[in-house]
């Protein structure tokens, strides 16, 4: 290993990117002042907004509150319980333990008692588990974050997650996905505004702070993830970034940089669901069009019904 | 040689030809690339090249999420 690139001691972590090593001590350094660079490149909140960060117990939305906490930002955890059995209680106390050491708040949202647990909705939908999932989630904590007066949603997604998304968004050629895909994502039509400022930092140097940091965090997976398609792609781009290291930070930044400007999202006329309030493109939002066919399993499939 | 693994929650121990195992082989065997997973021997993180001990405990940590785990 080579020696630390700060103060020449010792290196424990080496970035093949930037041909550099840390120590322990400079590469939290070093992990704190690259989250920092990057809220403040995209002016994506100050120290006086209210930030609500979305944590899972894994280990990148742990390390984001963490490294938020740590560099002075006001920063609440909400955590969403899907209701998988003991992966979701594990994962509970996992952030609530992280919250009390540190005494910061966390809020905890029960999507079982909120409109259905993942297993019950899984029952009824066709859909993979991922992408239901995802849309409740976005639902709730977009929901969450404006009953409660936070301006600003935070989520742990990193360097793997976007390279992986832009690689499958090119595949298809899905140009309005593209032109929305930012590590901000502005306030407003019923939106808070929503950031990712772990972008530019790999899933392993996610898992480097939280284990030199001393971040206990779920280390088992969703049981539902397995198989999901985003693991392929970011496979395929972690043997082209082994291959020639620094390949995903400069793909997705030169998308950023050279495409993004010349994308155009499609316009969308947003309107209140007439139901729940919250912005949709139809009369009735996706969530409670859900919940209308949850209702309506669980008459037919009563036994007095 | 043997050496036990920790890998996400589950031990696994896992036998090889010969004494010099280096971490790389462990990764190998388990289907893993140091692009994203590593090797910890109690507080410390290992280098690829290292060799292991017989009979040594480690912890593998795979930071690929929803990924199929080698066990």
């Amino acid at each position: 290993m080579k020696k630390c690139y700060k103060c020449g001691l010792k290196g424990v972590v080496y970035l093949p990117q930037y041909r550099i090593a840390f120590c322990k001590e400079h590469y939290l350094e070093w992990y704190s002042r690259r989250v920092e660079e990057t809220i403040k490149e995209f002016h994506m909140f100050t120290r006086e907004s209210r930030v609500l960060v979305a944590v899972s117990g894994g280990k990148d939305s742990l390390s984001l509150w963490d490294v938020l906490y740590r560099l002075g930002y006001k920063a609440d955890g909400l955590y969403i319980d899907l209701g998988i059995g003991e992966y979701s209680e594990r994962s509970r106390i996992v952030c609530e333990r992280f919250a009390q050491t540190r005494g910061l708040e966390l809020h905890v949202l029960s999507l079982g008692e909120a409109i259905a647990t993942i297993p019950e909705i899984k029952r009824l939908e066709k859909r993979p588990p991922c992408s239901f999932c995802g849309q409740l989630k976005r639902y709730y904590m977009n929901r969450f974050a404006k009953e409660k007066g936070y301006s600003i949603l935070a989520t742990g997604h990193n360097l793997d997650d976007e390279s992986a998304t832009l690689f499958s968004n090119l595949l298809a050629w899905n140009m309005d996905y593209l032109a929305r895909q930012f590590p901000l994502l502005p306030e407003g039509k019923g939106f808070v505004r929503r950031v990712k400022p772990l972008f530019k930092l790999s899933e392993k140097e996610n898992a480097l702070y939280a284990f030199l940091g001393g971040i206990e965090y779920v280390e088992e997976e969703c049981p539902f993830a397995e198989g999901a398609s985003s693991i392929g792609y970011k496979k395929v781009l972690s043997q082209l970034e082994e291959e020639s290291p620094g390949t995903k930070l400069r793909f997705y930044m030169d998308f950023l940089r050279r495409l993004h400007p010349l994308l155009k999202a499609q316009e969308v006329e947003l309107r209140h669901c007439s139901i729940c309030g919250e912005p949709t493109t139809g009369e009735v939002c996706s969530l409670c069009r859900l919940r209308e066919r949850l209702s309506s399993k669980t008459l037919s499939s009563s036994p007095s019904s | 040689m043997k050496v036990r693994v920790v890998y996400r929650g589950q031990v696994k121990e896992l036998h090889f030809e010969g004494e010099r195992v280096r971490v790389m082989d462990v990764l190998k065997v388990m289907g893993l690339s140091k692009e994203y997973a590593f090797v910890v021997r109690g507080e410390e993180i290992l280098e690829e090249r290292e060799f292991l001990r017989d009979g040594e405990e480690l912890r593998v940590v795979n930071a690929i999420s929803g990924g199929r785990g080698y066990f």
